[in-house]
């Protein structure tokens, strides 16, 4: 249903749809239609889903509209105003194509944006397997807090589209291709079309004003094509030409922009001109010509050649400086000496050479530096000695040994020695702690693998778990249970095979003995939480 | 260079506390420090018998200060000769029976005229281990220049310890334990009574063996079987396996040993529990503490 606060764009009556007459409605963001005398739409289509729209071609009795959305179903309204019909379909046509651009780029961005990270991240790309593949919670779920900045005003870098420039060589490239009887066929393309549009704003312009008026479209490209305004030469000689005036205007466009001169102070484009040193170095102006008519021919042409040049030339260089001035171009006369100062401080100072900025440092002030002296051994020592202790003890050593003489035969039994070879020998007492071998060597690695995915998986799902606590709105409420089955689900379908497959391969060690634990803890959470909250109810 | 030229340095380090092996001639008599130093000694002498080039060193650590035993002052290098008529007597291989007179010489030294003059000092209730690991660092530094060029020495301290760590002398000890790791110096210790993290650290680092040994009066055995082998016959044989080394960090408040805890980032002392001023640099930290709930004034609840 029509929500009252959509803007209505447009409105065509008399637009029939499967054979019923009805209205058709353009609104902000989708395309309606509802049948005549009823309040509601039978047909409403978001722009978004649209994938593209298709007219009547124009020698055909129906004048129709039809709309094809990306699940690949169509829409086809007939427009049925006997006055009107041609004009309503081609006004709604129009607003279409406005909007629908806007729309299709958001929806493939998203789309776009959730393919491209699933690639980039093989770990994501497991997780969304386990998850969402084999149903344990949804697609959106999923997607929740990963498309977060995707709706931002600010789209990230890899969305930002350029525009697309235009190749040098596009006019040559439209080899025109011989039709058998002395004549060319040019094959034109809209991009070739928007290119032409783009170069030679005149053209455009002419375009405008005589297409379809006075000349159809193929008139007028044939004309443009044979205008001498196209060709290399340029010879503005004949006035018949709609073609000629454009290049009228270019000089005079070119002109005012020399004579505005270029905003870098640096530059000077009027003293600009070919200047002589002495005959035979450079251009000499005073050389006396043959014919005045050879020479008129001859400047001309190359003039017409300098100028297609500069004409070409021209928008970059004055474009590139206006940009680079920052908003000084306001009143450059007052403006001048600062500019002239930042243009000149850029061309002497390099970033890079300069003295590194020293960020300011705050001294280390450390008032009990003796505690790093201190190791990981507890400031309290274990034995307490009294002093009379230290005393005997250090008497009794002096007296044992002011006399010390080595009794090297003496120094082992063979009881001892015995018993100390067994403890050493493999299964002696010291040796017991070699048999145990790292847990990562004892496990295959498929099953390391696919412990190492139920770990993220599990994670995922008690990251979202968790994080509905504390629970202080319904949504969050209903959030929770659901996590809640999802970690039921997933313990079912996922932990519970897994470590039945482990133990059919003997593989005795508890692998999935923490992931359970964590299992267990957010099932007693839940529980404490659903029992406070029947008592707060009751 | 054949294997003949490479001379094997064994540098035996052993604690002579005369506190702790006082107290302990009267726990267990079986073991008493002569005991101690008569297996140390055996194993010395079996180190030099393996090849020629083995070099032996012997330093006894005191209290205070360490002191050599071998070799020491009195001993004038290989040139004995007959001058000194201190063999034993039973036919032993000269250098051997030189070397334990040596060390029985300076023992009986060191342990009866040390104590002196030094009873005031040592009556504090904290038993300490005495700064030895310099000691034998230092000598270790020396000993390229004792020999002539072109002779690679390849050394291994082992460290008999009796009684526990000194945690004051913590830092120069890890400086010690990184050291013999760059200059590849094996730590290996033996272990009679608590087992020192310390050293569990020093054999991790440079990769030799700590041992722990059960049974006191078979020390010679134990020595013999697990630290007479050098570093490359070790990977022939099966010894005990290496132990798991606490690593954990103690915090600087209670030095209790944490495996989590707060570190400044400024002085990077460590903490066990959060606190809004860095003790230490002084610097105070802002930690946001998750939004306390307000108890909603309700009617009492229902007591569960």
């Amino acid at each position: 249903m029509a929500s009252l606060s959509e803007e209505v764009l447009l409105v065509v009556k008399k637009v029939r749809q499967r054979k019923q007459d009805g209205t058709l409605y353009l609104m902000a963001e989708r395309i309606a239609w509802g049948p005549e005398g009823k309040d509601r739409f039978t047909v409403s289509h978001l722009y978004a889903d649209i994938r593209c729209q298709k007219i009547s071609p124009d020698g055909k009795a129906k004048i129709q509209l039809q709309l094809i959305l990306h699940t690949g179903e169509s829409t086809t309204f007939h427009f049925s105003n006997e006055s009107s019909a041609l004009k309503d379909r081609d006004a709604a046509k129009e607003l279409l194509q406005q909007l629908l651009p806007k729309f299709k780029k958001k929806a493939n961005k998203e789309l776009e944006e959730k393919n491209r990270m699933l690639q980039e991240d093989p770990v994501l790309f497991q997780l969304y397997k386990d998850l969402v593949v084999s149903q344990v919670i949804s697609a959106d779920e999923f997607w929740a807090n990963r498309l977060g900045d995707m709706n931002n005003s600010d789209p990230t870098p890899y969305n930002n589209k350029q525009d697309v420039g235009i190749s040098g060589a596009f006019l040559a490239d439209i080899r025109p291709q011989t039709d058998g009887c002395n004549g060319l066929r040019y094959n034109l393309t809209a991009d070739i079309i928007e290119s032409i549009f783009r170069t030679y704003p005149a053209v455009k312009q002419k375009y405008g004003e005589n297409v379809p008026h006075n000349l159809t479209e193929k008139e007028f490209w044939t004309r443009f094509f044979q205008s001498h305004y196209f060709h290399r030469d340029r010879i503005n000689t004949g006035t018949q030409d709609i073609f000629s005036e454009c290049a009228k205007q270019d000089e005079k466009g070119l002109k005012s922009m020399v004579v505005q001169g270029v905003k870098n102070p640096l530059v000077d484009l009027l003293s600009l001109e070919d200047k002589t040193l002495d005959e035979g170095y450079g251009v000499s102006t005073t050389t006396p010509s043959t014919s005045n008519a050879n020479r008129t021919v001859k400047e001309s042409s190359n003039a017409a050649i300098i100028k297609r040049f500069n004409h070409h030339k021209v928008p970059f260089f004055f474009s590139s400086e206006t940009s680079s001035t920052d908003g000084n171009s306001r009143d450059s006369d007052f403006f001048q000496p600062p500019v002239k100062k930042v243009r000149l401080q850029e061309a002497i100072e390099y970033e890079d050479l300069q003295r590194e900025n020293r960020l300011k440092t705050v001294a280390l002030n450390l008032k009990k530096s003796d505690r790093y002296a201190h190791g990981p051994v507890p400031l309290q020592s274990q034995h307490y000695t009294t002093s009379q202790d230290i005393i005997n003890s250090v008497n009794h050593i002096r007296h044992e040994m002011v006399n010390y003489k080595p009794n090297l035969t003496q120094v082992l039994s063979s009881t001892a020695a015995s018993s100390a070879i067994t403890a050493l020998s493999p299964g002696g007492v010291l040796m017991m702690t070699g048999t145990q071998q790292a847990i990562n060597q004892m496990i295959p690695t498929e099953v390391q693998g696919e412990l190492k995915h139920l770990y993220a998986a599990a994670g995922e799902l008690l990251r979202h778990f968790w994080s509905c606590f504390p629970v202080n709105s319904p949504f969050l409420e209903e959030k929770v249970m659901k996590m809640k089955t999802n970690l039921e689900r997933f313990q079912m379908t996922k932990l519970c095979p897994f470590q039945e497959k482990i133990q059919r391969q003997y593989l005795s060690t508890n692998l999935t003995g923490h992931l359970e634990e964590m299992l267990q803890t957010a099932y007693s959470k839940f529980h404490v939480w659903q029992t406070r909250r029947m008592l707060r109810k009751t | 260079f054949s294997a003949e030229d490479e001379i094997n340095l064994l540098v035996i380090v052993v604690d002579v506390n005369p506190i702790w092996w006082g107290q302990q001639a009267q726990r267990e008599p079986e073991l008493t420090l002569s005991k101690c130093l008569d297996a140390v000694m055996v194993l010395g002498n079996s180190h030099m018998a393996m090849t020629r080039t083995n070099k032996l060193a012997v330093i006894a650590s005191h209290c205070q200060d360490s002191h050599f035993l071998y070799p020491n002052k009195n001993w004038r290098g290989g040139d004995n000769g007959g001058e000194d008529a201190s063999s034993s007597g039973d036919g032993k291989y000269e250098l051997l029976s030189v070397a334990n007179n040596l060390i029985a010489e300076e023992i009986r030294n060191v342990m009866t005229k040390k104590v002196e003059g030094r009873q005031t000092f040592l009556l504090s209730s904290l038993i300490m281990l005495s700064n030895w690991h310099g000691v034998s660092y230092r000598y270790l530094l020396m000993l390229p220049f004792l020999f002539s060029v072109g002779q690679e020495i390849k050394s291994r301290i082992l460290v008999v310890k009796a009684a526990e760590d000194c945690a004051r002398q913590y830092m120069n000890f890890m400086n010690v334990i990184f050291a013999a790791q760059k200059q590849n110096i094996l730590i290996d210790a033996c272990v009679l009574d608590s087992d020192s993290g310390l050293l569990q650290q020093a054999c991790d680092i440079t990769g030799g063996l700590y041992l722990k040994i059960p049974q006191k009066i078979a020390l010679a055995q134990y020595l013999l079987w697990v630290f007479l082998p050098d570093s490359e016959q070790r990977s022939q044989l099966v010894l005990p396996p290496p132990a798991h080394v606490d690593y954990r960090a103690a915090c600087f408040c209670h030095r209790n040993l944490i495996e989590i805890g707060y570190v400044c980032s400024v002085c990077l002392s460590i903490f066990c529990n959060f606190s809004p001023i860095c003790t230490t640099c002084e610097t105070a930290f802002k930690i946001q503490l998750p939004q306390m709930v307000k108890p909603k004034k309700k009617k009492l609840k229902q007591s569960t």
